[in-house]
């Protein structure tokens, strides 16, 4: 047993915090005694219960076979025209894609044969396998006389490959690869050299004058990454539009047609005019390409049939055969059919490019047609779509993208955000929540996996039993659905994208993109054995691009230090050198800062995508989405019809808002404190040990110094200093002044399409990076910890005052002047217990809604789970969680987010 | 090559579900890729087992099937190449 001295020298933040009576792990209401599970429990159908097992027993794996062929055959095609050659590579890469199908699938295809499979693209990114290449061959060569025992040992960390093993060698701690593919792999990175998107941008915006800077503010973290190589697309609304209403076959001779109508004709346009030739030719060569894969499937499912022994398995792989056959032609004609042709066209996307956040949109409207065909002929039980759903749940489960480590790890949480969104509005005006979509609620509900993640698109108009359909849902503790305001939501489209024609109607087509970014969709008209139906899909550019993330309180924290990062020591900004007198003085100087960032990033991602629209223009995607095959322009060529979607993102708003307003009360109001005393007591992390020296970064693992008392009196006055969350004037002024300065402040920046940008205001994971860089702050909050998550959560611990005071702070602003806002809320399952409770969370989500907040989403979940899951992870490979804009295995999350998701505020009363 | 040094993923009855391991669909059970290959082994068409591939040492080697000669590798699965044909 520990002594009373060690323990003193050992004391932990949450213990210091606990005694000033303000609880780091604070519960709302009367705390409940034992341990509570979720009470929504609902089991999938043993078919897709053995498909997901597969999922939870597979590693994250990769292979060079896409990236292998799309290689060889643009070698093949130098001299080329762009749009060409790389439609060219990507027939090859698709038409080589080897097939692989698992007994008990009635949804097939994937990425690649692994089951959880992805891989690199060397054209994008290169110069990580470069940089690492002595280590991967080191490893690879290390590995060769590995044991097949030795390779049954597979880490903790759910489906990361976190280490090698075996002949398994694991890139950036994620991914596993074949030590034999190693070479391979190297030998690929090394033909991009020189010629990827990221060396190529970089060479180009190293001519920008604030080059310099922007290298500065990526060192210190200050922008979490470059987008115009990592992921260059995502964060959008797919379109499945044109393959559901035509078929493949169909879309060939549209294009063959439009390609003899362009030919050498310039039209008006002496730009662009004549490279619509171009376009149509490359949509032809993917298409052609897209078949092959299908076929080459099919194919495989006839062998199988042929060496399968049992006859029913035999005969599902012949039913398999027999729908690929028909949809790499034709128009789907049953919903299963169509199921399978928007998770082909899905995976078809997502091995184009680097992407994260690819929805699929709003599935349960786009499939209608199917659905109620199928069910009105007897086609289909309800029963039958529901297993369907199920299925696609797993197959969405499986999508893995291969991206840096830096963004995968720790902007993704390795998620891939491929959302569905649901409800909302139709093209005239009309609630929808139609059957379909209530089937994808209770698949949600019956096979409980990450993705995909589901939306409501909340709307006074819904029906009352689709929204307690979704309160139902969020109780079972997968975290979905995520509540999106849709009147908020369309305001805000209507703004943004007003000038390029965004009408009321297109404005009702609102889906969202990655975990929560409103985007652009319209409409258009398919038919089915007659019947016309009006189906909503993406029309817009991705918006997972421009700035991205800005570290509000790591700004903030070079203001109070002239400019200077004191973690790398390095000069970031010029030195304002400024005395900061008035708290005016130190607002200003904060903008100033932030508009040198956002500036500098912006030009030098803007060169980025330039480079990635030139070189590697998406083909497939540019075909899907409304309106490049009309026009016969692709991406690059601003063939959507919505273009305005670059944004700046920013991450740490509350760390950031609660420190400007100690810094006003504590050092310009009451002044009890100089602005020398507080850059002294963050210098000095409040007396706290730092979070390398615990070897944490963990909320609550930090640990006092000996000599820390020093500290104690400003720590406290820091953390008593009033706080957002609250419904407390004092402190929402702040996140007032903020908003309202922030939201326009971004539309002074422009595109590389010479478009006005937005505000982007969700966390994902980077609350944990950025935190992790970031000195104490004046909040109270250590060095090296977490942000507040989110844009509109409270700091863990700091909303004292219940849900209706913590909304009441959050919407003191205009929540429409920005693409979205992000409020998470971790209730106690016995707080919405039974039919009442279920009530109540819709009323609570209401209240918030009607009050002009855009989103909220919810952790029912009794944080003693999480502490046990923590301590003994062995048990809870199939938790799910809750983060931030996005719902993952709780084993897969690392342990800053971890700690931060267990300090939340519980609300054991709602 | 001589079957004893072969692995499961160089056989037709093989699905790979990752990097580790894969299902062998006539003994309907998952089998480490690295285990010995048994008794139902069927070649699997991959380039170290193809009479255009010519190997050049460290896991990399050449396709002679196009004029130009592209560098390849040995574990390469090859069921859709039309070019591939065993040795």
């Amino acid at each position: 047993m520990a002594t009373p001295v060690v323990e003193q020298r050992q004391k932990l933040l949450a213990e210091i915090l606990m005694e000033k009576g303000i609880p780091i792990e604070y519960r709302y209401g009367k705390e409940h005694e034992g341990v509570s599970d979720r009470e929504i429990k609902n089991d999938p159908t043993p078919r897709a219960n053995q498909l997901k097992n597969l999922y939870l027993n597979s590693l994250s794996s990769v292979n060079v076979e896409f990236p292998y062929w799309y290689t060889r055959e643009w070698r093949k095609w130098d001299g080329e025209i762009p749009i060409i050659r790389r439609a060219k590579a990507l027939k090859a890469a698709f038409s080589h894609l080897t097939p692989a199908i698992w007994p008990g699938e009635k949804l097939v295809m994937g990425k690649t044969y692994y089951y959880r499979g992805s891989f690199p693209m060397p054209w994008l990114s290169n110069t990580f396998f470069m940089a690492k290449s002595d280590d991967l061959y080191k490893a690879a060569l290390a590995r060769g006389g590995a044991s097949a025992g030795e390779e049954a040992k597979f880490g903790a960390g759910g489906g990361n490959v976190t280490q090698d093993f075996g002949n398994v060698v694991s890139i950036a701690g994620k991914f596993g690869i074949r030590s034999e593919e190693v070479p391979a792999l190297v030998k690929l990175a090394y033909e991009w050299k020189d010629k990827s998107v990221e060396e190529l941008g970089h060479k180009y915006e190293m001519m920008v004058p604030e080059y310099d800077l922007k290298e500065k503010i990526m060192r210190s973290v200050i922008c979490m990454f470059d987008s115009g190589y990592t992921l260059p697309q995502g964060r959008e609304v797919i379109n499945y539009y044109y393959p559901l209403a035509y078929g493949f076959d169909g879309l060939l001779k549209m294009c063959r047609e439009r390609k003899d109508k362009v030919a050498g004709r310039a039209d008006g346009d002496g730009l662009v005019g004549i490279d619509r030739l171009y376009y149509y030719e490359a949509v032809i060569l993917v298409i052609e390409g897209l078949q092959n894969w299908i076929l080459n499937y099919a194919k495989e499912a006839r062998r199988l049939e042929a060496i399968t022994d049992d006859p029913s398995q035999s005969k599902e792989y012949a039913e398999i055969a027999e729908m690929l056959e028909w949809i790499a032609h034709n128009q789907p004609r049953t919903f299963k059919e169509a199921l399978q042709m928007t998770c082909l066209i899905h995976f078809a996307v997502l091995n184009e490019d680097a992407i994260s956040g690819m929805s699929p949109g709003r599935v349960g409207q786009v499939l209608y047609p199917w659905y109620e065909q199928d069910i009105e002929s007897g086609r289909a039980t309800k029963e039958e779509i529901c297993e369907l759903l199920q299925l696609h749940r797993v197959k969405f489960t499986c999508i893995d993208a291969f991206a840096s480590t830096g963004v995968v790890g720790g902007v993704l949480s390795s998620n891939t955000f491929n959302n569905l969104s649901m409800g909302g509005l139709n093209k005239f005006g009309d609630p929808e929540g139609n059957e379909l979509e209530m089937l994808i609620l209770e698949a949600g509900m019956r096979l409980q996996s990450t993705q995909p993640t589901l939306s409501c698109l909340y709307d006074d108009k819904l029906p009352e039993d689709f929204l307690l359909k979704c309160a139902e849902t969020v109780k079972s503790g997968t975290g979905y659905p995520a509540f999106m305001n849709n009147q908020i939501g369309m305001q805000f489209l209507m703004g943004q994208y007003g000038e390029e024609g965004m009408d009321i109607t297109d404005a009702r087509a609102i889906a969202i993109g990655g975990c929560l970014e409103t985007s652009p969709c319209t409409w258009k008209p398919l038919t089915l054995n007659g019947k016309e139906y009006w189906i909503p899909g993406g029309a817009g550019q991705p918006t997972s691009v421009g700035v991205h993330f800005i570290a509000n309180p790591k700004v903030l924290e070079c203001v109070l230090f002239n400019g200077k990062d004191h973690r790398t020591g390095e000069q970031v900004y010029p030195p304002h050198n400024r005395k900061l007198e008035t708290f005016e003085e130190l607002w200003q100087t904060f903008c100033e800062y932030y508009e040198m960032t956002v500036d500098c990033l912006a030009t030098t991602n803007n060169i980025q995508h330039d480079i990635w629209r030139k070189n590697n223009m998406t083909v497939i995607n540019s075909f899907l989405k409304p309106d490049c095959l009309d026009r016969g322009l692709h991406i690059g060529q601003l063939g959507y019809r919505y273009n305005a979607t670059f944004n700046i993102e920013s991450c740490g708003t509350i760390t950031m808002v609660n420190s400007l307003v100690a810094l006003k009360k504590l050092v310009y109001e009451d002044k009890k404190y100089t602005l020398d005393e507080m850059r002294d007591a963050i210098l000095n992390n409040f007396g706290f040990k730092t979070a390398k020296e615990v070897g944490s970064f963990s909320l609550l693992s930090q640990v006092k110094r000996e000599d820390g008392a020093k500290y104690d009196q400003i720590h406290h006055d820091c953390l008593m200093a009033p706080k957002y969350g609250n419904d407390d004037p004092y402190a929402d002024s702040v996140l007032r002044m903020y908003e309202d300065w922030f939201c326009p402040m971004t539309r002074k920046y422009e595109s590389l399409y010479g478009k006005k940008m937005y505000a982007c205001q969700i966390s994902v994971s980077t609350h944990g990076v950025q935190g992790s860089v970031t000195l104490a702050s004046s909040d109270g909050r250590l060095a090296g910890t977490t942000y507040a998550d989110a844009s509109m959560s409270a700091y863990p611990g700091t909303d004292r005052n219940g849900p209706f005071a913590l909304f009441n702070s959050a919407t003191v602003w205009d929540h429409s002047m920005s693409q979205n806002s992000q409020m998470n809320l971790k209730i106690h399952p016995s707080a919405v217990k039974g039919p009442e409770g279920t009530r109540k969370l819709l009323d609570l989500t209401r209240a918030y809604m009607r009050k002009g907040a855009f989103h909220i989403q919810y952790n029912v979940v009794d944080s003693k789970v999480l502490k046990d899951a923590q301590a003994h992870p062995e048990n809870y490979r199939e938790l799910l969680v809750r983060v931030a804009g996005f719902t993952q295995y709780w084993v897969e999350l690392g342990k800053p987010i971890q700690d931060e998701v267990i300090a939340r505020t519980e609300y054991e009363e709602i | 090559m001589e079957i004893k040094t072969l692995h499961h993923n160089d056989c037709m009855n093989f699905c790979p579900l990752d990097v580790a391991k894969g299902l062998c669909r006539r003994k309907n059970e998952l089998t480490l890729i690295d285990s010995n290959t048994c008794d139902c082994y069927v070649k699997l068409p991959k380039c170290k087992f193809c009479v255009n591939y010519v190997a050049s040492g460290d896991n990399l080697g050449i396709c002679k099937a196009e004029k130009d000669e592209p560098w390849a590798y040995p574990e390469m699965i090859a069921v859709t190449c039309e070019m591939f044909s065993f040795a």
